[in-house]
């Protein structure tokens, strides 16, 4: 039993409403830990969204009106604040090739930020798209 | 600080046949709502899309430019006289 976490992502500041088991640890000294832990949290979790603040309180409005549409499914999600570091959202970006948040991921997967997720929301394409 | 018809213009100039609506929804200059019409979006995901739009401004988003909301779509779903 180890009850260590890999710093990065022990270092990421994330609110999950689901448990899940922490995976391998990236490689120690790594070229870019930060990067590597988003990238193991995307893998990790079903369903991730990484935001300005929490679900709890969102820190804008963009990011307000996502956890909005993931809530109005009764859908489980991680969740990473953003702003604590810049560096999140640098890795997150080169890692997304998207400039804006929130963003959410689904099975590994970039779904879009908050104006594709509300459409996707409206349309009834992200329940489907979050299974 | 970049005027609503100033993105109009330069995301019409960058995407060929595109066209452009956009507004300052909050009245402060750096938060703007654009709608895009154009055919260069036909065969390409909404992610694509968006990209197409994102990549005209570079780090001017998230900069200059707080937010850019934007909604995309195909000639064929608004047709035009």
């Amino acid at each position: 039993m180890s009850s260590s976490k890999p710093s990065a992502i022990r270092d990421l500041p994330m609110s999950s409403n689901q448990t899940s088991p922490v995976g391998e640890a990236p490689t120690a000294g790594g070229e870019n830990p930060i990067r590597d832990a988003i990238s193991e949290a995307i893998s990790e979790h079903k369903v991730i969204l990484f935001m300005k603040g929490t679900p709890e309180a969102p820190a804008c409005g963009f990011s307000a009106r996502t956890v909005a549409a993931l809530q109005a499914l009764d859908v489980p999600f991680a969740a990473v604040d953003i702003l604590p570091d810049p560096r999140i959202r640098q890795e997150l970006s080169a890692i997304s090739d998207w400039p804006t948040i929130p963003q959410l991921f689904a099975n590994g997967e970039f779904l879009g930020g908050c104006d594709i997720v509300t459409e996707m929301y409206e349309s009834g394409e992200l329940a489907g798209a979050l299974l | 600080m970049p005027s609503p018809d100033e993105i109009k213009q330069r995301i019409e100039a960058s995407i060929p046949g595109a066209q452009a609506e956009v507004e300052d929804y909050t009245g402060g200059g750096d938060h703007f709502r654009a709608t895009v019409t154009a055919a260069a979006f036909e065969g390409r995901s909404r992610i694509q899309q968006h990209r197409l739009i994102y990549d005209v401004f570079g780090t001017e988003i998230g900069g200059a430019i707080h937010a850019l909301s934007l909604k995309t779509q195909t000639p064929q779903k608004t047709p035009t006289p």
